[in-house]
């Protein structure tokens, strides 16, 4: 399946990218087609182009704090966690949305 | 609980914090700097009476008298979205002419931000008026509202509380400062970065915005420590001839001790998740030790991000220094004792993840 994904913590400098680092292997080792991208202290990285999320079956949001843009996933299923949660669980979390995309 | 747990008062605490961070960072390194040269801060700045060392004080001084003003913005757009910017600065404004400072602009963010949702959701305009919806309507009444609540049924209270604050911190002798900044380096170091942190940052910093630098310099130097004190603890560990790291583990070390050294604790965080008790322990004890000489010695960083960078920013830079090395000692001593020899077999054993917490899920 394929999933798209933001992730953004609160100072912006380091869970933000250990989560999106952890998702996207968690993803690929999953077999699914995965992108995330990140709003860090820096600004927006890696961003979702329209055809990846038109595409996506399923969105994970990985934020402690609002996320820029969150109006381009009006309709899609979300899931949406702590950063917390992505970077201790990866791959249970893409389990959950597999099962949610089901 | 679920209900609390919607509206997430925390998150819109962390949202603003996150905007927040750059400012008091380039700011305090403005005031810092001015300062150290013999510059002051000042209300104006007289054509042809100031040197460079005053502009820059003076630079630094008006972003950090602003921070009110900023969590205010922050909070208020963090729950209303754009509409909140405009009442959330004039009522962060109003919480700094009150006096009510910090605290005072955290509950004005609250206040202005759900003052615009309701007046967003009640206020019923025809539609030729729906353009002024966003420029006049929510900006004035929201604000009109928010800052007379500010100004005559809060602000005083606040404005009181803090001060009471102020002076029960100023005053706190040798002993209370051991137990405060013990307990303040316990916390921080305890979840490496994440909601606990978190949580004591946002209350440290409430401090700072009121001029006591202490507290928080406790909990940056011991983020900054805690990663020096994981890359200390495997040479400590060599010395007993015992190996602690597997060698993933010591690969993340070689990028986690530098990331710790500017202040981010966050790259630890892998080998902790692989033995969270005996890291944890270890760190707290490392963390309390760390918290307590800060606060003893009176390191007093005015900037709070940036690991060394914030030592030469402290009217005492070795104070800072002893509290970083020390607490990292203890943290690596801590680690090497309490850690397991790693042997060649568990080398390679993947650990289980934790299992999610339904809870922690929300599936829209």
């Amino acid at each position: 399946m394929k999933i798209v994904g933001v992730a953004a913590c609160t100072v912006g400098i380091a869970h933000t990218y250990i989560a999106q680092e952890k998702l996207e292997n968690a993803g690929k080792k999953a077999g699914h087609d995965i992108h995330i991208e990140t709003q860090g202290t820096i600004g927006t990285e890696n961003e979702l182009t329209q055809k990846q999320i038109d595409e996506a079956d399923i969105v994970i949001l990985a934020a402690d704090v609002k996320i820029a843009g969150r109006e381009r996933f009006e309709g899609k299923r979300i899931i949406q966690v702590k950063t917390e949660t992505a970077v201790k669980s990866p791959n249970k979390l893409i389990e959950k949305a597999a099962e949610v995309v089901k | 609980m679920s209900n609390i747990k919607k509206i997430n008062l925390k998150g819109h605490l962390l949202t603003a914090i996150s905007y927040l961070i750059p400012i008091v960072c380039g700011a305090g390194f403005l005031i810092a700097i001015g300062m150290a040269f013999g510059g002051t801060s000042q209300g104006t700045l007289v054509q042809g009476e100031f040197s460079i060392w005053d502009a820059l004080a003076t630079m630094g001084g008006a972003g950090l008298g602003l921070l009110p003003v900023v969590i205010a913005t922050g909070i208020s757009y963090s729950i209303a979205g754009k509409p909140g910017i405009a009442p959330g600065f004039i009522i962060g404004l109003t919480a700094n002419a009150i006096g009510a400072g910090f605290i005072g602009g955290i509950l004005g963010g609250y206040l202005s931000g759900y003052l615009a949702v309701a007046v967003l959701k009640y206020f019923k305009v025809p539609k030729w008026a729906k353009g002024l919806m966003p420029t006049l309507i929510i900006p004035f009444f929201t604000s009109i509202i928010g800052g007379l609540i500010m100004v005559y049924i809060i602000g005083i209270p606040i404005a009181a509380l803090t001060a009471l604050l102020t002076n029960a911190l100023n005053g706190l002798g040798s002993s209370s400062l051991l137990v405060f900044g013990g307990i303040i380096g316990l916390l921080s170091g305890i979840d490496f970065g994440g909601p606990i942190n978190k949580t004591v940052f946002a209350f440290v910093l409430t401090i700072q915005a009121e001029g006591i630098n202490g507290p928080i310099t406790a909990l940056q130097l011991v983020n900054t420590a805690t990663p020096i004190g994981f890359g200390l603890a495997y040479f400590i560990a060599k010395l007993f001839g015992k190996n602690i790291y597997t060698p993933v583990e010591t690969e993340a070390l070689k990028s986690a001790v530098p990331m710790g050294v500017v202040n981010i604790v966050e790259g630890v965080i892998p080998i902790v998740m692989n033995d969270i008790v005996r890291c944890v322990t270890a760190v707290a004890i490392g963390g309390a030790v760390g918290g307590a000489i800060t606060m003893v010695l009176g390191a007093d960083a005015t900037v709070p991000f940036g690991g060394v960078f914030m030592l030469p920013t402290m009217s005492q830079p070795w104070t800072g220094a002893v509290a970083i090395l020390v607490n990292a000692l203890v943290t690596g001593l801590a680690l090497a004792v309490l850690k397991k020899n790693v042997s060649k077999e568990e080398e390679r054993a993947e650990v289980e993840e934790e299992d999610i917490d339904l809870d922690d899920i929300q599936i829209l």
